[in-house]
């Protein structure tokens, strides 16, 4: 059920699985900070280690794209509305309004971009654990002052995991309600009551029964600092992810 | 407040993060083009958590947006699209809970004043938003307007509908 969204942990023994949870959290902050600038090439470029990651994590590229082809139309739509509206050399027209050259570029540029902040968003979903992200919050945030790191961090934990369930939920419902012919009602705040509220008062009680067990077993939030296990790779990845960060900023 | 509401308002409101990220995911098909419920769950963790909760958890959700996580609609992350053209209306995000959260607690929670307290955040997310876009695309403000206000209207005033509908019948199942 796990592999049903983009957002679930997949298990693994990779380099990308074992490696130090703080080091991902940087790169993936310093690769999405530094994607802004990015050009073709170096975009392709870092696509091609994408996938190389993908592979290597054990991740199936064709079923995750699957699972984001919703997204990919999206990206389309931000493609069109750019290679529409932006000014340059005339391509072709199309009832009145025309297609540029510098539009199409520009189009594809910023849809890519979109696709690669994606994927890499995935590939770090999918080979964290929401438990590490956790501990990484927690460690990242605990000089921050008047922050309270420890729930903050549960918090983090606690909606990442939720995100699967929740997906995995709504898709059972929308089937449920399709099975029972919902797609004929014609009245939008019907369908979106119909859809919603079961989901709300079926992931609440769920919370709820998070909330007991939580309490039957002295939660606080004054627990032990999480250790963290390096797995000696980090200073490659991080060294990597600068290089990337640095392709992207300057080529 | 107690340990067992604290812990109970922590698990709610970490489950309406997880509802804000998914609300970009779930599409409900109305008309030629579908609708996504994210801002509605924006609306929802406002007048269910209020004001202090319904902050963190906007706050949270855009944290884990800002760190790399897909959450942002369209699937995607980073401090970039913070600051690209529809930067404004997740910033506004913010604003948005809070009010909507504040003036639901002082009417008293009801389906009406619920209503005017969602509209008047989603005019908050709008006001933060459109003028953003005008100055990240540099649009005419009428052009930013036409793009990314007006075509949304309508499926925000169903969501708007919806979500009054819906807290007022999961505000006795939660018991908060």
């Amino acid at each position: 059920m796990a592999s049903l969204t983009p957002f679930s942990f997949r298990a693994g023994k990779s380099a990308l699985h074992l490696l130090d949870v703080r080091c991902k959290f940087f790169i993936i902050c310093l690769i999405s900070m530094t994607m802004l600038k990015a050009s073709l090439p170096a975009g392709f470029l870092y696509f091609l280690i994408l996938m190389f990651l993908f592979k290597k994590a054990g991740l199936n590229i064709f079923s995750t794209l699957n699972s984001i082809k919703y997204f990919i139309v999206l990206l389309f739509f931000v493609f069109a509305a750019r290679a529409f509206s932006m000014k340059g050399d005339m391509l072709f027209s199309f009832y009145g309004m025309s297609i540029t050259k510098q539009g199409v570029n520009e189009g594809l540029l910023v849809a890519f971009k979109f696709f690669l902040v994606m994927l890499t968003g995935i590939i770090f979903s999918a080979t964290t654990k929401p438990s590490c992200v956790k501990s990484a919050v927690q460690w990242f945030f605990k000089p921050v002052p008047f922050v309270p790191e420890k729930r903050l961090a549960i918090m983090i934990s606690l909606s990442i995991g939720f995100m699967p369930v929740i997906a995995l939920q709504a898709r059972l419902i929308s089937d449920a309600g399709k099975a029972r012919c919902a797609d004929l009602e014609k009245n939008p705040v019907k369908k979106i009551i119909h859809l919603v509220l079961p989901l709300l008062k079926k992931t609440f009680l769920s919370a709820d029964n998070l909330v007991l067990a939580m309490e039957s077993r002295c939660y606080s939030d004054d627990r032990t600092d999480p250790e963290f296990t390096p797995s000696g790779k980090e200073i490659l990845f991080l060294a990597a992810g600068f290089v990337i960060a640095l392709s992207f900023i300057y080529f | 407040m107690n340990n067992s509401k604290q812990l109970k308002m922590t698990v709610y409101t970490s489950l309406f993060v997880a509802f804000i990220a998914i609300g970009a995911f779930i599409a409900i098909p109305i008309g030629p083009v579908p609708i996504v419920l994210q801002n509605m769950f924006v609306l929802l963790a406002a007048i269910i958590l209020g004001p202090l909760w319904g902050l963190a958890c906007v706050g949270i959700y855009l944290l884990i947006g800002l760190a790399g996580l897909p959450v942002f609609a369209g699937g995607t992350s980073g401090i970039g699209k913070l600051f690209g053209p529809t930067g404004g209306y997740l910033l506004g995000y913010l604003p948005c809970v809070f009010v909507t959260a504040g003036i639901s607690k002082a009417l008293g929670k009801k389906l009406s004043t619920d209503i005017i307290a969602m509209v008047i955040g989603s005019l908050i997310v709008y006001g933060a938003g459109v003028p953003w876009l005008k100055v990240v695309t540099s649009m005419t403000f009428e052009k930013a307007v036409a793009v990314g206000m007006y075509p949304f209207l309508i499926g925000d005033a169903l969501k708007i509908i919806a979500a009054a509908f819906i807290a007022k019948t999961l505000r006795p199942v939660i018991n908060l």
